[in-house]
């Protein structure tokens, strides 16, 4: 067993875990999109970035990657961290809007606007579908084709593939196709309709965390009050 | 080879032989792929066919080597053992350098360097400018080895290193070595080498590989190749040492396909080791076991991270992915692998020959050793240049550069690539090293240097690189690939004229989340060229963003050309010019006059900032836009082509002008033509300000500036001469009066020189000797008169005091050379026709005097030394070089101040230290309700053509003041009022095609009166540059539907 640090407190880990599956032990919330414990950690969506070490030698590393080692020192919701994924996810959100999984990450980390002009593609190239077809179905049927903004997901040639068994486990693990949103199509690529309530407990905490998830009633309350408060100033 | 002895004593044989012939005639050729492209395998043959011809193949040898940096002035060729260095030869010189240099031991001097300060050939090597504060410890060895030929390497002392590695220390004494010699990686990201070394080889493992990364990738910078290329050897002796000190049994060179020399070498030379048992099973019977294999690479840029070439070399999909794992622990078919760069590897020899001790000497104190660089762009000296870590940008820009071609403005410096950060000017002291670099926001990369100039648009700059490095993204994470779409998004909209203020927070947050959060080193660089110009040109982004101006006049969507975007008033000069290439000259005129109250004044005196930044200029020479002007306005005058004022109707508010020059002029025309009743005060008799005053009658004829005046006056403007503010009529009155004042008073109090003897009788201030001659007032000169200055005022009054007759000899006396002198170019040129003496170099230290009365100037003479702020550089006094000029009169033209004592009173009004008005920059407000002040009071001495812009805002201003509106500016995009079709010129036009000289009158006519120089350009001549012009309006989205209408 190894100690580690997250958000101040010290945590024992198997030797080998990653930070995200120590976080997940310890019940510690990080938003992922390309990882899936079946599957080898691929490290492409970055929603998982947590910052280790301190000072000039902080970085911002990816937590389905990095290996918990002793006497690591991590931050899961930094200030730095929780504006990178709130980024993350717009950009993410300007890709590919009728995904109900980044719709919902959006309206639980407070994402509420969109700078970019929204593309409206299928597909965030989070690989879940390559990886799922390679290591548990052992089709290799798809993979990765061009690069930079011309990367896409497809067979060989993009013709049918011989050794597809059309079995389906790409568009079940897929975040984008399977929970396909249905809401109407939101101005600003926005939806929020399901999960419009505010970030659980605070924006930002360096090294406190909650443990509660979801999140229990105190917030929905908060969320009541502020409602109530502000019906009132309307009223007034 | 069974033994280190054996191959010891072979290699003594060889050294033996090279000292042996090393004074018999060789003739260098510099043949890398640079060299090659210029032409050097032609100069090649020729030689070797000369040296056939005249038998001489037993005595003279050609050796064939790779680059030797200067590549400005390739094909190089060097005769040893005289060590004459030629350049820019081509295969015709072949024969001449052959019977000349070779057999009869004389020099031909055509073919040397030429000083670039003195134009002197310059014989060898070591005393060119470019290569005098090199430090070639990799490079030097490049002329001096052929190649192909191991023995050739072997004679200059190569493998012997190796043979020490093996023989006299172990593994763990060679990476401690390292370790203390401070090298580190030269790729870019400068990790210890000797750590990396250590970490490979306490990795346990039954296989391990090292592998030399060859995958140069970034634009522009070619170290790698030239090294590969030149002397590839180098690099796999440091190969095999590094594989005896990690324990690595296979080596990779991982090269990139489009270096098809540098990959022929390469695969010769690993050949020949392998014939002289330096690779496979037992090298040199020491039991150590290493081979090479050479994988060449297909050109994707991010190949170059180590472990998207890890994957590159296992025949998968060169895509990086994350670490830890790192390399080292798990690298090629997940065994431990070193990866470390071309140059790095060529190090390794030198360390060990030489010792860590005479290594970690050279450079900084944690960047040691030197370091390769390539120095491109806007630079005079393109090349490779090898300089000790700690060599400060400066050094490399002037010294080994030899600064910015064509005496255009330093603006900034990339380095280390496409990823790189952009250094402004005043970092240019910035010693350079790793981690000096990396506090200012840039890398050192893989040492390109990119030098930018003024004409340079930063945005675009930054946007330019993006691109590249969105196409080269592998597009795995999220971070790099839509970060770097959306950061092109936002400055495409920035650079279209579309940003908005938002979009720079936008774009540094962005910037930072792709930097922190990617996964490879590409994205992780990637936005640097961002970053460090958001930092260091925030204001370009502004200028962009909120005043839809493009300052280097790049941005098509913003500038639509860019004669018409630089002008302070805005004239549609590429209209006018179709126009005149049409033959419609009444509507070039109109098109002149809407924008210009004074269009034949600007014909003359304009310092034409539009020509400055023509297209036709960037290859050749810009269009005479002036000239064009001129010849439409004389047309005009000539056949009383007259422009239509559009009057307002009247209005009841009263505005007031201070000063009738050209900025109060513009601005009085426009309130005018508003409707306002507008009087312009002046306090000489005559109207024009400095245009009838300071500009002498043979650049401006007076009835010329009556012309435009007259024109001014029936647009309805009063005038009232003789009439001086603050004198003869309060400055409180006339704000009582008068709804709305602009004070445009101009900048006339000459500066003091500051050394002894100024106030004795015969000194006399430049603007005051004008203003007289002007004036028509008594004006005595000497005989011999000096001028002290180098500006536009300084050169009028030598060619004013050549014009009158008491006067013999004109001397200017000027510290710089005549490329730093700030006067117009085609000015010093009629001066020096017109026998005017301009004494460059040349400071005065003081005035000599005798009876009160001037009798001569000590001068100093004066060297050029370091750069300053300016970008000039800085004139140095050479001691004990003090000579006297004789003279009778001393004329000083060094600089004006504005004299605005009339508003000492004025509550609200603020002041410079040097005695200029302040004013909003955006609206031209002064701290006065009402009161609006432009041109040389605010700005100090600067030429017409800014003041008529100043004239033209307040002229708007005032008229929203008068209105009770917010004073607020209109921003727009530059587009042109109509568009033309475009001409098409033949085959044999686009030939012929250049800029016509201006005629003049004969220089005799000239000294003897004051009769206009000019004549202008001929109906012929006029079309004919007219129809020059590249059409830039033609190219925004809007001009390229115009083309299609066009051809449809």
């Amino acid at each position: 067993m190894i100690t580690v640090n997250i958000n101040g407190l010290d945590l024992q880990a198997e030797e080998g875990w990653s930070i995200l599956e120590t976080c997940a032990f310890y019940g510690i919330e990080i938003p992922t999109l390309c990882y899936n414990e079946g599957l080898s950690p691929y490290g492409a969506c970055r929603l998982c970035i947590v910052e280790i070490g301190e000072g000039d030698r902080a970085k911002v590393v990816t937590s389905c990657t990095y290996p918990a080692e002793e006497g690591l020192k991590v931050r899961t919701h930094s200030e730095k961290i929780h504006k990178y994924r709130k980024l993350i996810i717009e950009l993410l959100l300007a890709r590919c809007p009728t995904s109900k999984t980044i719709q919902d990450l959006a309206s639980k980390l407070g994402v509420t606007r969109v700078r970019f002009s929204v593309k409206n593609d299928d597909c965030m190239l989070c690989g879940l579908c390559v990886r799922m077809c390679e290591e548990q179905m052992d089709a290799r049927a798809i993979g990765f084709v061009n690069r930079g903004k011309d990367r896409k997901i497809t067979t060989p040639f993009d013709v049918k593939s011989d050794v597809c068994r059309t079995c389906g486990a790409c568009m079940y693990i897929c975040p984008a196709c399977q929970l396909r949103c249905h809401g109407p199509e939101p101005p600003g690529a926005v939806c929020g309709g399901c999960l419009n309530i505010e970030y659980p407990c605070l924006d930002v905490y360096e090294d406190v965390h909650c443990y509660l998830d979801p999140c229990a009633a105190c917030l929905l309350s908060e969320a009541e009050k502020k409602k109530e408060e502000e019906r009132k100033e309307v009223k007034a | 080879m069974t033994s280190i002895e054996e191959f010891q004593l072979q290699c003594t044989e060889i050294r033996r032989k090279r000292s042996e012939t090393a004074d018999s005639p060789t003739i260098v050729i510099s043949s890398g792929t640079c060299g090659r492209a210029r032409g050097s395998a032609e100069v090649a043959i020729a030689l070797e066919e000369a040296i056939r011809a005249h038998n001489l193949e037993n005595k003279v040898s050609l050796r064939i080597t790779g680059c030797q940096g200067f590549c400005q002035v390739a094909p190089i060729v060097v005769i040893q053992p005289e060590n004459i260095f030629y350049q820019g030869v081509t295969p015709e010189d072949a024969e001449e350098i052959v019977t000349e240099t070779v057999m009869n031991k004389k020099v031909v001097n055509r073919l040397l360097y030429p000083d670039p300060q003195i134009g002197e050939g310059i014989l060898s090597k070591e005393d060119i400018p470019f290569f005098t504060k090199q430090r070639k410890i990799l490079l030097e060895n490049n002329s001096l080895v052929d190649p192909t030929n191991i023995d050739d390497y072997i004679g200059i002392g190569g493998y012997s290193a190796l043979c020490r590695a093996l023989r006299d220390t172990n593994p763990e004494e060679i990476i401690e070595t390292i370790k203390s010699s401070g090298l580190r990686g030269r790729g870019g990201a400068g990790f210890p080498t000797g750590l990396k070394w250590q970490f490979c080889r306490n990795s346990k493992g039954d296989r391990k590989y090292i592998v030399c990364n060859a995958d140069e990738g970034d634009p522009g910078a070619y170290m790698n190749r030239s090294l590969l290329e030149g002397n590839p050897h180098s690099v796999l002796e440091g190969m095999l040492i590094g594989a005896y000190a990690i324990g690595a049994q296979q080596g990779y060179i991982y090269i990139r396909h489009e270096y098809p020399l540098a990959v022929k070498h390469v695969l010769i030379a690993v050949e020949q080791m392998r014939e002289k048992g330096l690779l496979g099973k037992d090298i040199l019977g020491t039991g150590f076991e290493f081979d090479i294999k050479v994988v060449k690479g297909a050109g994707a840029f991010v190949c170059g991270e180590e472990t998207a070439l890890i994957a590159s070399v296992e025949g998968r999909k060169g895509e990086p992915r994350q670490r830890p794992p790192f390399p080292a622990q798990k690298g090629i078919w997940g065994k431990p692998t070193n990866i470390n760069n071309v140059e790095t590897w060529a190090n390794v020899p030198h360390i060990i020959n030489n010792g860590a001790e005479w290594y970690s000497q050279i450079g900084t104190e944690r960047s040691k050793g030197t370091k390769i660089f390539s120095l491109v762009g806007k630079i005079n000296n393109t090349g490779l240049v090898e300089v000790p870590m700690g060599i400060t940008l400066k050094e490399m820009v002037y010294d080994i550069g030899g600064g910015i071609p064509k005496g255009r403005k330093f603006k900034a410096v990339q380095t280390g690539g496409p990823s790189g950060g952009c250094i402004p000017a005043d970092l240019l002291g910035l010693k350079v090293d790793y981690e000096q670099l990396k506090e200012v926001g840039s890398i050192m990369g893989s040492g390109g240097m990119v030098i930018m100039d003024e004409d340079t648009c930063m945005v675009d700059t930054a946007k330019y690189f993006l691109e590249f490095l969105q196409e080269e993204s592998c597009g795995k994470c999220t971070t790099c690939r839509e970060g770097i779409e959306r950061l092109i998004e936002i400055l495409t909209d920035i650079t279209e004229g579309r940003g908005s203020l938002e979009d720079l927070e936008t774009l540094r947050d962005l910037g930072e989340l792709v930097r922190d959060a990617s996964m490879c080193g590409l994205g992780q660089t990637a936005p640097n060229p961002l970053l460090s110009t958001l930092n260091y040109f925030y204001d370009e982004y502004l200028q962009h963003i909120k005043y839809k101006r493009c300052p280097a006049a790049v941005c098509k969507e913003i500038t639509s050309a860019p004669c018409q975007h630089t002008c302070p008033i805005g004239t549609e000069a590429v209209v006018y010019i179709s126009l005149i290439a049409q033959g419609r000259y009444d509507e070039a005129f109109t098109i002149i006059r809407k924008d210009n109250p004074l269009p034949s004044v600007c014909a003359r005196v304009c310092s034409h900032p539009c020509e400055s930044k023509c297209q036709a200029g960037k290859f050749g020479d810009p269009i005479a836009i002036r000239a064009l002007k001129r010849f439409a306005t004389d047309y005009a005058m000539k056949n009383n082509v007259t422009y239509p004022i559009e009057k307002e109707s009247k209005r009841k508010e009263k505005v007031a002008i201070i000063g009738s020059g050209p900025g109060g002029l513009t601005a009085g025309y426009y309130l005018a033509a508003k409707g306002y009743n507008v009087t312009i005060f002046e306090s000489l008799p005559v109207l024009g300000g400095a245009l009838a005053i300071y500009i002498p009658e043979h650049r401006l004829p007076r009835d010329i500036l009556n012309h435009d005046i007259e024109n001014i006056k029936r647009a309805g403007v009063e005038f009232r001469t003789n009439t001086t503010v603050g004198k003869d009529i309060p400055f409180k009155k006339l704000k009582d009066t008068y709804d709305a004042i602009f004070i445009a008073t101009g900048a006339h109090k000459s500066m003091e020189l500051g050394i002894l003897g100024e106030e004795a009788e015969g000194v006399i201030h430049a603007l005051d000797f004008l203003k007289d001659v002007s004036l028509e007032k008594d004006v005595t000169l000497g005989q011999r008169v000096g001028i002290i200055g180098g500006g536009n005022a300084a050169v009028d009054a030598a060619r004013v005091a050549a014009r009158l007759k008491d006067c013999d000899t004109v001397t200017i006396l000027y510290r710089r050379t005549q490329k730093e002198m700030p006067a117009f170019e085609e000015e010093i040129v009629a001066c020096l026709e017109e026998q005017v003496d301009i004494q460059f170099l040349t400071a005065p230290k003081r005035i000599l005097t005798q009876n009160g009365k001037v009798t001569g100037v000590e001068c100093v003479r004066m060297q050029l030394g370091d750069v300053d702020e300016s970008g000039r550089r800085r004139p140095i006094p050479i001691e004990g070089s003090e000579f006297v000029v004789e003279l009778d009169t001393l004329v000083v033209a060094i600089s004006e101040r504005p004299d605005v004592s009339f508003l000492k009173d004025q509550e609200g009004m603020e002041f410079t230290t040097g005695g200029a008005l302040v004013v909003d920059p955006e609206t031209y407000a002064t701290g006065v309700d009402g009161v609006f002040a432009g041109g040389d009071v605010v700005t100090g001495p600067n030429v017409a053509i800014y003041a008529m812009g100043a004239g033209k805002v307040v002229a708007e201003m005032i008229h929203q003041y008068l209105q009770g509106k917010t004073l607020q500016p209109e921003y727009k995009v530059t587009r042109p009022s109509m568009y033309l079709d475009p001409v098409e010129l033949s085959e044999e036009e686009v030939a012929e095609a250049e800029r016509p000289a201006m005629r003049c009158i004969s220089t005799e006519e000239r000294t003897c009166s004051f009769k206009e120089v000019d004549i202008g350009l001929s109906e012929e001549q006029a079309v004919k540059e007219a129809r020059r012009c590249l059409r830039c309006d033609l190219e925004t989205k809007e001009g390229r539907s115009k083309i299609e209408e066009v051809t449809a």
